[in-house]
């Protein structure tokens, strides 16, 4: 038997696979190469959604699943949890542009390499290392009836008002809008940076000596010279929007009060495990897969473009 | 003689932007303002645990006042120790993996590629984009089904599962910027394709190892979702879960909590500021070229 | 250390692309032998298929009169050198060196004595503990050089190894790679496009293009006696000068016509070459630029030109010549804009660097009748008879 078989991924090929021309031994390799890689990711990746599919079809509480058909969609399309989560997911994607002209503003700040820049460089990206479970935290302490948000307006002579915006349905999203730009301000000024970093100088003093201004350089010269940078910290910065604010949430608000916060990842949780309909959150999974694919599309065209 | 004549010439032009740098000194100031009030902004966090950390609980609530009681009863609202050896394990065992696998896929689609390969690397780098709350109940019930759950094994599948994409896109990237007589060398020395990944590409691959490593570790740690969900003895948490699950049940000190927090965000943080340069490298890759 | 033999070893990519075509060469052990050719010409795939880095597909390989086809490159006992070297960089100059003999299972004392014997050889015993981060292109070189000795193997394969090297450094290594070889007598079989190179450094110099072998000789030889129009153009710098004319016998015997220009050939070329029929097709005529000289007075073996050009080498100057006619205009000389190798209309000679010609002298010049070459106009190949 072993005579027969070639024993794959040994350092030294047994003599039968001598009849293996040389490219055969190198993609023979590769297979096995790559064959961990493909079989992780199938496995707890493909496989999955391949299941999502098929139980957003069923009723499902993880034991077991009876086949209802698409009217499960119709059903789920009719709740109202989900275009709440949606219609949140939709206010929150308001903050993206102040999420991304923050963090540009910081980093042509960073750029004009004042003197020890290197250390706010360093000061600015130190938030991205701390788990947004932290960041949630200290953004509940924030916005708390008793937190820094009304110490500041106190301190400005408001002294008789006071905000609870954690606390209030109509108020509660914003603060979570602005947490989740805080936390999104040390990722894309570092995008930023280092796109301006391959700025060639030269151009920005070609353009000084045709008499270009600051304001005019900037327009003409970085900020083109950025689209490439600024194109990819935007479809980071949707994607996180999408699918990691659980954190937060989970943290600040646990979705409410009522679903104020609830967005489609957090509403996905909500109906699986607190709700135990594990097909109806298998399907609002499907509804965010295909709209993170979406982005991810145009993320995958980004960085194919560069090759 | 003239070009003996050059060189002071050159030294005095590097002088003169400099003499044109002190009309802009004023700027240079409000430039200096600027960046240190976004320097307080990015602090606010590590202000608010450090200051909020260092009260008891009445003094919380009054507003005044100093005291270490947090940190020293510390251990009995949070299970500090634990949390962070689970934290470790988890980081540690799922980093190895995406690495072990990582790697060598890495190398068999820059180097020695297959059929269909290219559309192989593809579908596995478009599982980046893949949120884990799109397929989170079908992978909970697979998980729970394969009893998974009872230790670590689970989530580090998951985690493993989950960084394996994006390692796979970093090494392969990285592998394509290393001239293939490299490995023909080896080769040619008497490597086979096993012996070249061992002693060439490894060794080659440290600095995209370590970008792997910085990137995952961060996300790993400081994730709650996975912890959350595929650890089922709440004496496996780890931290974040753990600050998590003690916030949203909201009767705990306040004081406690931020302690156990500065203990949570300082090794990711030393982490950052010691790789900061790989953590850049792997966020921007593919793109700063 | 073995002979190498290719037979008729042809290599296709994708469907239709012949990289290498019906290649059959013979390596003597110990011979170093030349590859050369324009880029794309295969001589590199050819070197790729001895190292065993390039499947082969159809034909026979041999070293040492084993059939190597299937064989994995670490067991054909071959040494290659890479044009950007491929040094390991995370190992130091030594271990760079001392790899393949580790890998082999050598004891480390082995390994150090066959590593100090090779640097010895190429003046590297500084360096051993240096990353090759730390070294010059030069030193780079002789490092890549050094891991290929180190391993007394079969067979050399060098690709392009000279190229990254500036001009100097070049000719340095040029003689230097000559006398390691010569010193180690290892079969080589080196590959390069620079026909400088493959004069001065080949035994035998095997030239290529476009997958075929042209011509496999002494490097003098092939430069004396081209086998065809290309291998004639593409040794010696600058190239020959390939013009189309016609044959004509009148009463003084054989003659080429060129324009409105007669040049006489002396008879012998009528026995040692098959010339074509007079009034025939024509044929193309062949004379290097160092045959030719200014005469101070016309004759039957002279052509009477026109400077048009001269370029100033120092050492030499190279003077462009149009052909004119009995009145003084330029004459047309046949062009063919299809033939595979480019026939110009003028003539480039060499000439000494005192020569006071500048360009509109009308010049009288004498082409060596001892070193005339003709060719066929169709098929571009040497009318010598093979002796």
């Amino acid at each position: 038997m072993s005579t027969t078989i070639p024993i794959p991924a040994t350092p030294t090929f047994a003599p039968k696979a001598r009849r293996m021309t040389l490219k055969r031994r190198r993609q023979f390799a590769g297979v096995v190469f790559a064959l961990p890689a493909i079989a992780l990711v199938v496995c707890f990746i493909g496989v999955p959604i391949g299941q999502a599919v098929y139980y957003s079809f069923t009723q499902w509480n993880g034991l077991t699943s009876t086949w209802i058909g698409p009217s499960t969609w119709t059903q789920a399309f009719h709740n109202t949890n989900l275009w709440t989560a949606l219609r949140n997911n939709g206010l929150l994607l308001l903050s993206v542009p102040f999420a991304l002209a923050i963090p540009l503003g910081i980093a042509v700040l960073l750029h004009q390499r004042v003197a020890g820049w290197r250390v706010f460089r360093s000061i600015y990206f130190l938030p991205t290392a701390i788990s947004w479970v932290v960041l949630g935290l200290v953004a509940e302490r924030f916005f708390a009836y008793q937190g820094t948000l009304n110490s500041i307006i106190h301190a400005l002579g408001f002294s008789h008002i006071s905000t609870n915006m954690l606390g209030y349905q109509s108020e509660a999203l914003i603060a979570l809008g602005i947490t989740f730009v805080f936390t999104m301000i040390g990722t894309n000024t570092m995008l930023f940076l280092t796109g301006l970093a391959t700025l060639d100088p030269s151009l920005e003093e070609a353009a000084r000596i045709d008499g270009a201004g600051r304001w005019r350089i900037f327009r003409s010269i970085t900020l083109p010279h950025l689209s490439r940078f600024i194109q990819l910290a935007f479809v980071m910065t949707v994607i996180a929007l999408f699918s990691a604010l659980f954190s937060l949430i989970f943290v600040m608000t646990g979705g409410g009060p009522g679903y104020a916060t609830t967005t489609m990842e957090f509403l996905i949780y909500e109906t699986g495990f607190n709700q135990g309909d594990f097909g109806t959150a298998a399907l609002y999974g499907l509804i965010l897969f295909v709209i993170t694919g979406i982005v991810g599309v145009v993320q995958l065209r980004l960085i194919g473009s560069n090759e | 003689m003239t070009t003996l004549v050059t060189p002071p010439t050159e030294s005095e032009g590097t002088g003169e932007p400099r003499a044109m740098k002190k009309p802009r000194k004023v700027g240079r100031w409000i430039l200096f303002g600027a960046m240190v009030i976004v320097a307080i902004v990015m602090l606010y966090p590590f202000w608010v645990m450090v200051i909020t950390s260092l009260k008891s609980e009445s003094q919380f609530l009054s507003g005044g006042g100093f005291s270490w009681l947090s940190w020293s009863s510390l251990t009995s609202v949070i299970p500090v120790g634990q949390e962070v050896l689970s934290s470790t394990i988890l980081c540690s065992a799922s980093i190895f993996i995406i690495l072990c696998v990582g790697l060598p896929a890495g190398f068999a689609f820059s180097k020695l590629r297959f059929r269909s390969s290219t559309a192989v690397f593809l579908v596995i780098v478009s599982a980046m984009m893949v949120p884990l709350q799109a397929i989170l109940m079908p992978e909970f019930v697979n998980v729970t089904k394969l009893h998974l759950t009872g230790g670590y094994t689970g989530a580090i599948l998951v985690y493993a599962a989950l960084g394996t994409p994006f390692s796979v896109f970093l090494f392969t990237t990285y592998f394509r910027g290393v001239p293939d007589e490299l490995i023909e060398a080896g080769i040619v020395d008497g490597l086979g394709y096993f012996g070249a990944m061992w002693r060439l590409v490894l060794p080659i691959a440290v600095p995209a190892i370590a970008t792997v490593t910085v990137l995952q570790f961060i996300q790993i740690w400081d994730d709650l979702l996975v912890g959350l969900l595929f650890i089922q003895n709440t004496s496996d948490r780890p931290i974040t879960v753990g600050l998590a699950v003690l916030a949203a049940g909201r009767t705990t000190s306040i004081p406690g909590l931020m302690a156990g927090s500065i203990i949570s965000a300082l090794p990711a943080m030393l982490v950052y500021l010691g790789f900061q340069r790989y953590l850049v490298k792997g966020l921007t890759m593919g793109i700063d070229r | 250390m073995a002979e190498i033999t290719f037979d008729g070893v042809t290599k296709i990519f994708g469907d239709d692309i012949r990289a290498v075509d019906d290649l059959s060469l013979h390596v003597a052990d110990g011979e170093f032998m030349v590859l050369v050719g324009p880029s794309g010409c295969g001589k590199t795939t050819a070197l790729r298929m001895l190292a065993g880095l390039e499947d082969i597909t159809s034909g026979t390989l041999s070293i040492g009169g084993s059939v190597v086809n299937n064989v994995l490159p670490k067991d054909r006992d071959v040494a290659m050198v890479f044009q950007n070297y491929a040094l390991y960089p995370h190992m130091t100059v030594a271990q760079n060196m001392g790899f393949a003999l580790k890998v082999r299972g050598l004891s480390k004392a082995e390994v150090a004595k066959k590593v100090g014997e090779a640097a010895a050889i190429l003046r590297l015993t500084d360096y051993l503990d240096r990353r090759p981060k730390a070294l010059s292109g030069g030193q780079r070189q002789r490092v890549a050089m050094g891991r290929a000795i180190v391993r007394s193997p079969q067979a050399f394969l060098m690709d392009e190894p000279l190229s990254n090297l500036d001009a100097q450094l070049r000719v340095e290594m040029r003689l230097e790679i000559a006398r390691i070889q010569r010193l180690l007598g290892v079969a080589t079989v080196y590959v390069t496009h620079d026909q400088i190179e493959a004069m001065t450094m080949g035994d035998r110099v095997a030239v290529m293009r476009g997958g075929k072998l042209q011509q496999c000789d002494t490097p003098q030889d092939l430069y004396d006696h081209p086998r065809n129009e290309f291998v004639a153009g593409f040794m010696g710098s600058p190239p020959m000068n390939l013009l189309r004319g016609s044959l004509e016998s009148n009463d003084s015997g054989l003659a080429l016509v060129l324009g409105s220009q007669r040049l006489a050939v002396p008879s012998n070329y009528a026995t040692s070459h098959q010339l074509p029929k007079v009034d025939g097709p024509g044929v193309v005529f062949g004379v290097r630029p160092e045959d030719i000289e200014v005469l101070e007075h016309s004759g039957s073996d002279s052509l009477s030109t026109k400077v048009e050009r001269r370029e100033a080498l120092g050492a030499e100057i190279l003077v462009h010549l149009a052909l004119v006619d009995a009145v003084g205009n330029d004459a047309f000389v046949v062009n063919d804009s299809g033939a595979v190798v480019s026939r110009p209309t003028t003539l480039v000679a060499k000439m000494g660097p005192r020569s006071g010609v500048s360009v509109g002298d009308q010049l009288q010049v004498r082409l060596n009748p001892d070193h005339f070459h003709f060719f066929d106009t169709d098929s571009g190949l040497s009318l010598r008879r093979s002796s």
